[in-house]
């Protein structure tokens, strides 16, 4: 693990590679030296994840070569990865679910007994180590279905520091954590690379790229922008150049008119059956209320309780002033005009293999079917065209696969989707979550429209720049209660002390 | 994570009771033996648990050929096929051929693991659904099955081998043992070798097994040969039980094959096995099947009952082991 000099431990020269109809790399390199924390920034399909994948022997590529300690290599399959001393750490959970917690730690070389028998006493032991390093409760012996997101992540960093490698690759590993995990994550990672790993963080948060690293390689449209820049010296603004092409531009954005009188949605000391308790707040037309707290703190939850999508066990719930009973996602959407933009886009939101047309008009078809449950392909049309347009959708075609567009777009069409719908109260579940800069941008420009003309909008989110540059009231959500509302002033260090303070 | 924590506290406490759904199968078990004890004064006698015993120790060996392919999330429609093919080599290599008991086990094993290889290598190397692939070789091996012995039984078996599927001690079938045994087997592949290890982390997360390095062809491959080896093994103790081996073998065994493994708690996503629930479960279809005789239902109407109760039984356990759980249908 402690190579000496500061020779380059991995090498991908000259890394070309293609899929039918798009060059992903174009003589891409990459070099990570032992002991340095390196950095790969680039906007979504600027190439990183088919680099990635190439380095860890997921897909062969077409030209351009892998040097492993000078010497170069081939990887057939993620395996010879492995075995060359690279590590990963995937951005998709990647725990086998009926394991247990050692057993997912070791399992890439589960110690034997007489080559057959699986050494239980020897993983639960190595593992147990490998958790005392990162400082984590977390029994062994836990099933890894039982975790939870921030413990699943955790012990997914372990499996791969348990492999000793010589090269640890991160895809976005703080995306679901919290920042104090993230703390204690970072502590881990800079051990690391003081002990003499090669470690390779792929991130969209920039923030953890100046804390972090020491050099940074940026892609674009699959090409080298920026290679093994030293970050010391660097401007945020010049990184982002790097990254988009231009300068970023965070622009202001306009006042809104006051909100009305008669609050939209009124939630009045819900409790759910998973886990949130007595909670309380409002939202009114033209508002965006924020709706800050930790992976896990019940936010999500009390979304699905609003939407009808899970048990409420107390309190009640008012429309327009109207109380509502929403007995199902359905009525939700049919008698109440509320529309959930789900944090998980491909798991909730969108029907991937159908294209945009389908995904914008399935809330619809029950508005739009005539006699007999017939719904014309040019009503469909018609509609989806409309706010596709409206929110500047990137796509050849409305008949493109919403599986085939990046992942900003995805996030538009499923916007769009209740757009067409009429929702009047639109809840967004960390929207710009895995999403690039100027996306982002974008989104928030969206989001801040809608409010304009007049929807009422819930905003949950763990980024505190979003929530301070978005939101006009905040709630504070810890452990299944709010714990506080705060009129953001919009002056970010104050907001997000407060908001920690709260969260103490 | 203490937010995690006290907000799933309640949820986890709930799942762990859960977690052992052989619980609830157990007692259904036992709120019927209690009625057929009460309803019926022969259910209780050797004789008719010795039936009983026998039907589950095949039925535990369908319903394992089928979990261990329903572990890695696919599908095997070509047990009972197999099963039959096997029946037939095995009493064939007996009848036809003379040659000894022993041999014709391991012709008929080998058949057996050969089937089970040509559905993996198919699925591994094509990427075709199982589905299709084992509806397709099932045809396959019956139509092999039929034009090998032009649709007649092999009779002249080893008496041995006959008198192996009537032996009991007391009520308990010798057939059991092998049952019992090739479960444990089983178990230990499944829950202790690397292999076996291996198949289920192929179930349970496919990109993941792959990226661990895991070779997920070659584990896919492996789980269809030992559904081929269970489904063999199952045919030739049926074969036994007849006293013949008979060619349409295994053509009444699909529904047995899913509700065994379903109502013993296999996920049909893959990445579990359920040992203990294969048995609980195969009982619970035997006690039905035998009940419907004891109770004196018209035979004609057997299939129409048992179907309705095998549904009743896995609505049944999918609620004794969902109903901890909130309703959710969004992640």
């Amino acid at each position: 693990m402690t190579e000496q000099g500061a020779e380059m431990t991995l090498e991908a020269t000259a890394i070309s590679k293609a899929f039918p109809g798009v060059q992903a790399l174009d003589g891409v390199s990459l070099s990570l030296k032992s002991g340095e924390i390196h950095a790969l920034v680039g906007e979504n399909g600027a190439g990183k994840s088919t680099l990635i994948k190439i380095i860890t022997g997921l897909y062969p590529q077409d030209a351009g070569t892998l040097r492993m300690l000078g010497e170069e290599v081939e990887f057939h399959d993620p395996r010879g990865s492995i075995e060359a001393g690279i590590g990963m750490v995937p951005q998709e959970r990647s725990l086998i679910p009926e394991f247990s917690v050692g057993e997912n730690i070791l399992i890439e070389r589960m110690p034997l007994r007489g080559s057959v028998f699986v050494d239980y006493d020897t993983i639960n032991r190595e593992a147990a180590h490998w958790l005392e390093v990162m400082e984590l409760d977390i029994p062994v012996t836990r099933h890894a279905s039982r975790l939870s997101a921030a413990e699943m992540q955790l012990v997914e960093i372990v499996r791969a520091l348990a492999l000793e490698s010589r090269v640890l690759l991160l895809d976005e590993p703080t995306a679901s954590i919290t920042p104090h995990e993230a703390a204690h994550l970072f502590e881990i990672l800079r051990s690391l690379r003081d002990r003499g790993v090669a470690l390779l963080l792929v991130t969209h948060k920039l923030e953890e790229v100046f804390e972090l690293c020491d050099r940074v390689t940026v892609l674009r449209d699959g090409k080298n922008v920026a290679s093994a820049e030293p970050l010391e010296g660097l401007t945020r603004d010049q990184l982002v150049t790097w990254m988009i092409g231009r300068s970023s531009q965070d622009t202001d954005l306009p006042a809104r008119p006051a909100r009305s009188e008669q609050a939209a949605l009124e939630v009045r000391d819900i409790d759910t059956i998973d886990g949130v308790e007595g909670a309380s707040l409002d939202v009114f037309p033209g508002e965006i209320v924020g709706f800050y707290g930790l992976v896990g703190a019940g936010r999500t939850e009390l979304a699905h309780a609003i939407i009808g999508a899970s048990e409420i066990t107390g309190g009640s719930i008012l429309v327009n002033g109207q109380e509502a009973r929403i007995g199902s996602v359905a009525e939700a959407l049919g008698r109440y005009r509320i529309g959930y933009v789900s944090e998980d886009r491909k798991g909730d939101g969108l029907f991937l293999a159908k294209d945009i047309i389908f995904n914008v008009s399935v809330p619809l078809w029950r508005r739009l079917a005539g006699r007999l449950g017939w719904v014309s392909d040019a009503t469909e049309r018609a509609i989806a065209t409309r706010h596709v347009e409206e929110l500047d959708v990137r796509t050849p075609s409305l008949d493109q696969l919403v599986g085939n567009l990046s992942g900003g777009n995805q996030q538009k069409v499923s916007i769009a989707k209740w757009l067409a719908a009429e929702a009047d109260i639109l809840i967004f579940d960390e929207p710009t979550i895995g999403i690039d800069i100027k996306t982002k941008e974008a989104l928030h420009e969206l989001i801040w429209e809608l409010a304009e003309s007049g929807k009422a909008v819930l905003l949950i989110s763990s980024d505190m720049p979003e929530m301070v540059r978005l939101a006009d009231r905040i709630f504070v959500m810890k452990a299944g209660r709010i714990v506080a509302e705060i009129e953001n002033s919009r002056i970010y260090d104050e907001i997000s002390e407060e908001i920690m303070k709260d969260l103490a | 994570m203490n937010q995690e924590a006290t907000l799933g506290r309640g949820r986890r406490t709930l799942s762990r009771l859960t977690e052992y759904s052989w619980a609830g199968l157990a007692a259904i078990l036992l709120v019927l033996v209690v009625i057929m004890s009460v309803v019926s004064d022969s259910f209780l006698s050797d004789f008719n648990l010795f039936v009983i015993f026998r039907s589950v120790a095949t039925a535990v060996l369908i319903g394992a050929a089928q979990m261990t392919v329903l572990s890695i999330g696919q599908m095997n429609l070509s047990v009972g096929a197999i099963g039959g093919l096997v029946a037939i080599t095995t009493g064939g290599i007996m009848d036809a051929f003379g040659l000894p008991v022993w041999l014709s086990i391991v012709g008929g094993l080998a058949a057996g693991a050969a089937c089970g290889a040509f559905n993996g290598i198919i699925v591994a190397k094509t990427g075709i659904n199982s589905f299709i692939v084992t509806i397709a070789t099932a045809s396959v091996f019956l139509g092999l099955n039929l034009g090998l012995t032009s649709a007649q039984p092999f009779y002249d078996l080893d008496p041995g081998f006959t008198a192996f599927g009537q032996a009991r001690l007391a009520f308990f079938p010798l057939m059991g043992f092998i049952t019992i045994t090739t479960m444990i087997g089983l178990a230990v592949f499944f829950y202790r070798t690397l292999v076996g290890r291996q198949i289920l982390a192929v179930g349970g997360n496919v990109s993941a097994a792959e990226t661990a390095g895991i070779p997920v062809g070659r584990r896919i491959i492996w789980a269809h040969v030992i559904s081929g080896l269970l489904a063999g093994a199952a045919g030739m103790l049926w074969a036994s039980q007849l006293g013949a081996a008979q060619p349409m073998i295994g053509q009444s065994w699909l529904l047995i094959s899913f509700a065994v493994p379903i109502i013993g708690g296999v996920a049909l996503t893959g990445g579990s096995v359920r040992i203990i629930g294969l048995f609980l479960a195969a009982l619970i279809i035997a006690l039905i099947n035998n009940s419907l005789v004891h109770l004196g239902v018209d035979p004609l109407y057997v299939e129409l009952l048992l179907g309705l109760l095998i549904l009743g039984t896995v609505w049944a356990s999918h609620v004794a082991t969902k109903s901890g759980t909130p309703q959710r249908t969004l992640r």
